[in-house]
């Protein structure tokens, strides 16, 4: 029974019901009592979840300071702690102590029984009960028979202890508290967190059944933003496809720092390569409801949107990137590699032109859109918009291709550094849309862009990756 | 009802048949439409190698609405052009292409077929 944990009041006040009651029958409300317990924790318990014990707030817990039976005299105070205790609300000062133990601390103390003091922090009945709620006044009143008595025997000062450790141990009991509100105000925070991230997946859940039902019509003018119910469920994947990129190239890192075998780096590998095709085909299904998010590269960081090719990275730029990282290379793979990014050029080129003459037709056919038939070159040139999708798939398998290829040309261990390095670039890319985003200007810079910069900085910091727990 | 179904399905087999045999005649042999842009992509890619291939554009032929649709159904797809055969056999459609050109197997084909030389 002695041991009740702040941190749970609600447990607290059920099985401190009954000892209270027996007490404290005639105090509706919980009443914080110091239990005397040789461990020399201090509690406390607390009942009557109507009283706001926040207000009582006096976060002075004395550890080991042993309560004296018989010694009526109450100069512990208690900090209580409601459920809500993640409410973050500030110790009360010192001086406040001193006011309440000037005698006008209400100390329902228990009679006996557990013969432990008890002090009901309702002596805060001045200034904060004033603009409290009810239950102090009726404590008062209620164990007012009870106090007189050793109100007038009790005086103010801390009885046993002398002034000077006193003040010390004080300091040390606000401290522990201080120390377990912050702790407890951080579980909080993860486990709002923890629900929020639950409820955003369920969210993407059921995003992706509606779409998938076709409640959501893709293209201009869907949604009440800027952006297309295609177009948002894209980013959200997308977003959702970033993070789990972040821990890929995390996995990469450390499997390559730990020198792991080459099964085990395969597996890791594989993981990337099927972490990138998932992309692609979150890609696919977005080119089919909103082309044009995709081409104008808006679900992409400014820098990147910069030097996109059809709806994303031109493989051979990439691949000229990786030339000189990739280094050794025997003969062969060197070739190999050659050879890809001739292809990966040829086909880009050739993609490139196609895309072209699509343009090029689309503006033929709305300029000679006469006011007759309209309609008709309307329809034409909406027919002819389809075929947008279908480049934009290309372009995508072509940087798929590009990938496994890459794979398949080099070692397994070449092959993690090759997409590490990969990772880190676009990573790097991003980060750079961010601090561009924040550099110092004459105008104000935007707060959240400096979180985001943050977290894009921390993904910058190669060796040392503070994130690789989550 | 029925007679309707067997003549399609008379005009697919030998539609195929005609593919085959157009096919068989070249090295290279795309079947395109004049005005689709994918088309002309395929096209230039092979242009840009080097490779004179030999083009039928369907919107062009009498009977190329019935290759179409027997294209169609070869590959599966919704789109019947652009379809590329080397040596007479069947390379696909783009992205088989375009799979074959960067897993380097495109141009082993070619030379095969007599379309490039070293």
């Amino acid at each position: 029974m002695a041991s009740h944990r702040v941190g749970e009041p609600a447990a607290l006040s059920d099985s401190g019901a009954p000892h209270h009651h027996h007490h404290h029958h005639h105090i509706p409300y919980a009443v914080p009592h110091m239990l005397h317990h040789p461990t020399n924790s201090n509690f406390i318990n607390q009942e009557g979840p109507a009283f706001d014990f926040g207000e009582l707030e006096e976060a002075i817990i004395l550890q080991g300071v042993k309560i004296n039976n018989d010694d009526k005299k109450q100069h512990l105070y208690t900090a209580i702690r409601p459920a809500a205790t993640l409410d973050m609300f500030p110790s009360w000062p010192m001086r406040f102590h001193q006011h309440t133990t000037r005698g006008s601390s209400k100390s329902g103390e228990e009679s006996t029984d557990s013969g432990s003091a008890v002090n009901t922090l309702s002596n805060a009945p001045e200034s904060p009960s004033d603009h409290r709620q009810p239950p102090p006044p009726p404590q008062m009143d209620a164990a007012g028979g009870i106090d007189s008595p050793r109100m007038s025997g009790s005086q103010s000062q801390p009885p046993a202890a002398k002034p000077a450790p006193e003040k010390t141990l004080r300091r040390l009991a606000q401290n522990r508290e201080a120390a377990r509100k912050s702790r407890l105000r951080k579980k909080a925070y993860v486990q709002q967190l923890e629900s929020s991230r639950i409820r955003l997946a369920q969210l993407e859940q059921d995003l992706q059944r509606a779409r998938s039902q076709g409640l959501f019509l893709g293209g201009g003018g869907a949604a009440s933003g800027s952006i297309s119910s295609g177009g948002a469920i894209f980013d959200m994947e997308y977003s959702r496809w970033l993070d789990d990129d972040h821990r890929h190239i995390s996995e990469l890192r450390t499997a390559l720092q730990a020198h792991l075998s080459d099964s085990d780096l395969r597996v890791i590998v594989d993981g990337y390569i099927a972490h990138y095709d998932e992309v692609f085909s979150l890609k696919g299904a977005a080119a089919k409801s909103d082309v044009f998010h995709l081409i104008t590269g808006m679900w992409t960081t400014p820098a990147e949107r910069c030097f996109l090719w059809m709806g994303g990275f031109r493989p051979s730029d990439l691949i000229k990137m990786l030339i000189p990282q990739l280094d050794p290379l025997t003969e062969q793979q060197f070739m190999g590699i050659c050879s890809l990014q001739h292809s990966s050029q040829q086909a880009e080129e050739a993609l490139s032109q196609g895309l072209d003459q699509l343009q090029q037709s689309l503006v033929d056919t709305i300029a000679n859109g006469s006011v007759n038939d309209s309609m008709h070159h309307m329809a034409v040139a909406l027919g002819k918009l389809a075929n947008l999708e279908g480049f934009v798939r290309q372009a995508d398998n072509l940087r798929q291709q590009t990938l496994h290829q890459l794979h398949r040309l080099l070692t397994i261990r070449q092959a993690a550094r090759c997409f590490l390095v990969i990772g880190e670039y676009y990573g790097r890319l991003r980060a750079l849309s961010s601090l561009w985003a924040s550099r110092p200007r004459e105008s104000m810079i935007a707060e959240d862009n400096s979180c985001q910069t943050t977290s894009d900085l921390q993904m910058v910091q190669a060796s040392q990756n503070q994130f690789s727990n989550f | 009802m029925q007679y309707q179904q067997s003549e399609s399905r008379m005009y697919y087999s030998e539609s195929l048949e005609r593919v085959v045999r157009l096919a068989s005649g070249s090295a290279v042999v795309i079947f395109s439409v004049s005005t689709c842009c994918m088309c002309h992509a395929v096209k230039r890619l092979f242009c840009g190698m080097g490779v004179n291939p030999t083009v039928y554009e369907l919107d062009q032929d009498p009977r190329g609405h019935e290759i179409e649709m027997a294209l169609s159904h070869l590959l599966g797809g919704d789109s019947a052009v652009p379809v590329v055969f080397i040596g007479g056999k069947l390379v696909g459609a783009m992205d088989r292409v375009m799979a074959s050109h960067i897993g380097g197997t495109l141009v082993p084909l070619l030379k095969e077929a007599g379309a490039l030389w070293l």
